[in-house]
């Protein structure tokens, strides 16, 4: 179990250096000169000089890479060219908002995914199956963002059951809860459509067996068949289609705070991008990368609780 | 191919038998017809749009769906049935190259990952991992945003966003079949490994590949759609689908059927591939189950 | 007795002989005679799949205390047939006809919770993988507990204890600790040993053994045999074994059962399908086992042609492609020889030619 852990904590450090690394060369690539944003179209040839050699941009890009990676390992991720604050400030702010959204829509997406997985896997071929897995058909071939309009029509618009855009009117937990509703029942909707299709996927291979026929000659229940002998199998398959999932969903999350007008890291970023906000983008784009590889890593845990295989190597 | 050992290479003896397995497979025909219907429309937009999509008819904004306009027309009074034929075209062009690049790029790191040993193998598995952790459309998002908002960025930018996962499955592949007898056999007479690679692993993952393929096909629809939607896709007024559902955004209430009627054409597209994927991925599994069980051939 | 088996069969027998009369009611030839004595009856059993006919007419039956043993090639349809009878045969594949007496009672009309009940408790199976029988995620205890709770109301530490007293009986050391190992702990043999635990756990009537050694060593197969052969002698439980390894018959079994493409070919008990072998394809297995007393470089015997595919069987005999003797004959490709009387009773072959081997065969 030590070696394990000992291998997948050497995984994440060699995983988080290469995000870094990814991730300055990306935003490096960016075209657009940053202080000229800041000081705007009149600003003068030597102002704009010295605010250059100030942002460090004069140093050659491998020198910048040394800097950057230095300033990371103090907890320095640059400051934000446009408000001037910490660039990690910036992006814990903006973090919590998308956080409530990403984890309201992960649970109802997984909550309604995954027993709708096993429930057409064990009923293959049925005619719930089948209505079940057109429904799920639908909702990944419809682009999520199109499906936040539509909701949108339906429910704040014709019905008027719920508020159609940002966060909370203002209003306490219950007016923050209800602008959640929508967004989050949509990017739940949708990646529980993956879900489902990739539960299906893994709960039929298992299903298929030899064990399970096994237990079926033994005389067990079906129940316990479905429920225990067999999820409990699929389970590792499962979770890792919750990792690549979540990592799907933080993409879908930015469209939806965008249809929504949520604030939240999406939107930042969004505002980064627009603005050549170098170290913003960059500090969203690495908050987005390291949350997704600490989820997968903590799933990696997770895996060697399931399976006891898995333990011993 | 006349050495005994290639002859135990299951790719090599596979007949023409399979063609009508995937006739007979109803999602995967119905995909496949779409997909061909809109490829015509794709190909005869010119002919089949009555409108320009680029015309402005500043006297004939927001219409409502008529005979004249089966679609209505947008807050520039352009033909939305006219902007969406010619869309079609667009969206092809997207899913179809990014399906090529991807499954180059990915093709090639996935399997030299999985197939030399040593440092570079781990250095490139390495890569992988690091390049999966970023969320796609995130990293497509990144690199348009680097590449400036033309066609040609956007391809390259979700190709190359696609691209390790066309690798990790590529990776996949290769190493189930790399312990195979067939590979022994060509080793033991002498055969270049870089030879091996191109003549026998590949031929045999194919499989896989081409299922995730549709799967990068079916997201760069997706992708594309959203990143024009962003506004940093293809700029207008090109007729980007995702490019209709932005300008119809701001008159959902009273003219929802702009949006609407796109999202539905991307939906369409999407399925055509999402069934291909399917259908193929029924089709070839029980193909590859089974070689898996001819190990000792 | 053992004069007059082939030479290569002459080894010490596990039990001894049943009295030849003994075996003479037991089956009968193509009636829908149910033996009272019997305790597991398959009558006619047809199982299907998408163009072809995996298991056609099957009828055998197996008598309390006794061992039948089933032979064939794989795709013979010999797992097929106990698969169907215990209804786990999943679609596309459909059992179509056929009676399935236990004790009696038609198994093959129950379903659902009167099905299950008699799974594991009345009639077990013992798979031919026990690499993959296991479940890989739960432990022996855990997995053992499990079977004895879905028929019995025991307390978990209860059935635990009783886990532990089937694993000394199947000869498992340290049977406490053990309860807590996952299988992939576990060598091949010692996890087939578990299965067989789990098998007879329940007390069954009848176990039906899925070539139980094939997977396994040679030097644990006597082993495992043995061990199933004392279970056998302690409950007066009925077995099937079934098996290509003819060997294995010679030593454990007292009735043999044939079968080609799906259909039973010979039937009756050792001493005469293996003495006064009736079937050229019987005859045909003999033949092509290398014998340690012949002369070295003498050549091999391999029965001529393909295997059956059971997709595309011919018209008449299964067999008849690739049969020494019927080639040229009228009847043999165009009509299917029933299951005849021999010249013993109750033993039976599906040849229209089965006298030739008479005068010419081994007795």
């Amino acid at each position: 179990m030590g070696r394990y852990l000992a291998r997948q904590t050497l995984h994440l450090v060699v995983t988080l250096a290469g995000i870094l690394t990814v991730t300055f060369f990306l935003v490096r690539m960016i075209p657009g000169d940053p202080a000229q944003y800041m000081l705007g179209d009149y600003a003068t040839n030597d102002a704009l000089a010295a605010l250059r050699e100030q942002l460090g941009l004069n140093h050659s890009l491998l020198v910048q890479y040394g800097l950057f990676i230095g300033h990371v390992l103090h907890g320095d991720l640059g400051t934000s060219v446009v408000t001037g604050r910490p660039a990690l400030l910036e992006i814990v702010q903006s973090l919590p908002d998308s956080a409530i959204l990403a984890v309201a829509g992960m649970t109802i997406a997984v909550l309604v995914g995954v027993p709708l997985g096993i429930v057409t896997a064990v009923r293959h071929g049925s005619f719930i199956d089948i209505a079940v897995m057109l429904v799920a058909l639908a909702g990944i071939s419809f682009p999520v963002f199109w499906l936040g309009l539509a909701g949108i029509l339906v429910f704040a618009q014709h019905l008027k059951w719920l508020p159609a855009l940002g966060s909370s009117s203002g209003g306490g937990f219950i007016e923050a809860l209800r602008h959640l509703v929508l967004p989050a029942a949509v990017l739940g909707v949708s990646v529980a459509a993956y879900i489902a299709r990739l539960t299906r996927s893994a709960m039929l291979e298992v299903i298929g067996h030899d064990y399970i026929r096994v237990a079926r000659a033994m005389g067990v229940r079906e129940s316990t068949i479905v429920w225990r002998l067999a999820f409990r199998n699929a389970l590792v398959p499962v979770l890792s289609i919750i990792g690549v999932t979540f990592s799907y969903s933080l993409g879908s999350a930015i469209l939806i705070e965008v249809v929504f007008s949520r604030p939240g890291i999406g939107t930042t970023i969004l505002k980064a991008v627009s603005s050549r906000d170098y170290p913003l983008v960059q500090a969203g784009v690495l908050a987005l990368a390291v949350i997704v590889v600490l989820v997968n890593t903590a799933l990696d845990l997770l895996y060697a609780a399931v399976d006891p295989r898995l333990r011993t190597r | 191919m006349s050495s005994p050992a290639a002859s135990l290479n299951p790719a090599h003896r596979n007949g023409n038998a399979s063609w009508r397995r995937y006739a007979r497979h109803p999602g995967f025909m119905t995909g496949l017809v779409i997909l061909a219907a809109m490829v015509i429309i794709a190909l005869g937009a010119r002919w089949i749009a009555p409108y320009s999509p680029v015309a402005a008819d500043m006297t004939n904004t927001l219409a409502a769906p008529s005979a004249a306009h089966w679609f209505g027309t947008d807050q520039y009074g352009r033909d939305v049935l006219s902007r969406l034929v010619w869309g079609t075209g667009i969206s092809l062009q997207v899913a179809f190259s990014v399906m090529v690049i991807s499954i180059v790029l990915g093709v090639a790191l996935g399997s030299a990952a999985a197939f030399f040993d040593g440092w570079l193998a781990r250095v490139l598995v390495a890569i992988i991992d690091i390049l999966l952790a970023f969320p796609g459309f995130l990293l497509a998002l990144a690199l348009v945003a680097a590449r400036g908002s033309s066609l040609s960025s956007v391809i390259w930018a979700i190709a190359i966003a696609f691209a390790p996962r066309v690798a990790a499955v590529m990776r996949a592949v290769v190493l189930t079949i790399r312990p195979r007898m067939f590979i022994e056999a060509s080793t033991s007479i002498g055969m270049a490994r870089w030879k091996i690679l191109l003549v026998h692993v590949v031929p045999n993952s194919l499989p896989p590949v081409i299922v995730v393929a549709t799967v990068g096909a079916a997201n760069a629809v997706l992708g594309e759609a959203g990143l024009s939607y962003l506004g940093l896709g293809v700029q207008p007024p090109a007729p980007t689908w995702g490019n209709v559902i932005a300008d119809g955004q701001g008159f959902l209430a009273s003219h929802p059927m702009i949006s609407l009627s796109a999202g539905a054409c991307i939906a369409l597209l999407v399925i055509a591939f999402n069934l291909l994927g399917d259908g193929l991925r029924d089709t070839l599994d029980p193909q590859m189950r089974r070689r898996a069980d001819a190990r000792t051939l | 007795m053992n004069s007059s088996l082939p030479a290569v069969f002459r080894i010490p027998r596990r039990h001894a002989p049943a009295d030849a009369a003994d075996a003479s009611d037991s089956i009968r030839t193509g009636e829908t005679r149910i033996d009272p004595e019997a305790v597991l009856e398959i009558d006619g059993i047809r199982t299907v799949f998408p163009g072809a006919v995996v298991v056609d007419d099957v009828s055998l039956s197996v008598r309390p205390g006794r061992t039948l043993a089933v032979v064939g090639e794989s795709g013979s349809g010999k797992s097929m047939t106990f698969l169907s009878a215990l209804g786990l045969v999943a679609p596309p594949g459909r059992v179509t006809h056929g009676r399935v007496l236990l004790d009696g009672v038609d198994i093959a009309r129950l379903s659902g919770e009167a099905l299950r009940r008699v799974r594991g408790a009345s009639i077990s199976m013992i798979f031919q993988d026990p690499m993959t029988a296991l479940n890989p995620v739960f432990t022996i205890g855990e997995q053992m507990t499990t079977l004895l709770r879905a028929h019995e109301r025991v307390s978990r530490s209860a059935a635990r204890a009783r886990a532990a007293g089937l694993l000394e009986r199947v000869r498992i050391p340290e049977a406490r600790a053990r309860l807590d190992a996952y299988p992939h702990e576990l060598s091949g043999g010692m996890r087939q040993r578990v299965l067989i635990a789990m098998a007879v756990a329940l007390r069954p009537k009848v176990v039906i053994a899925d070539e139980p050694t094939t997977a396994l060593d040679v030097t644990v197969q006597a082993q495992i045999l043995d061990l199933l052969a004392d279970l056998q002698q302690e409950t007066n439980m009925a077995m099937v074994l079934i098996t290509h390894d003819l060997g294995l018959v010679a030593r454990y079994a007292q009735d043999v059962a044939v079968m080609y493409a799906g259909r039973v070919v010979e039937r009756g008990s050792l001493e005469r399908v293996f003495g006064a072998t009736r079937h050229p394809y019987t005859q045909a297995l003999f033949r092509s086992i290398p014998d340690l007393e012949g002369e070295p470089g003498c050549a091999l015997h391999a029965i001529e042609g393909n295997p059956p595919d059971v997709a595309a069987l011919p018209a008449g005999c299964a067999f008849e492609p690739r049969c020494a003797m019927g080639r040229g004959r009228a009847n043999c490709g165009s009509m299917r020889p029933p299951l005849v009387e021999t010249d013993a009773a109750a033993h039976v072959s599906a040849c229209f030619f089965w006298h030739s081997l008479a005068t010419t065969g081994s007795a």
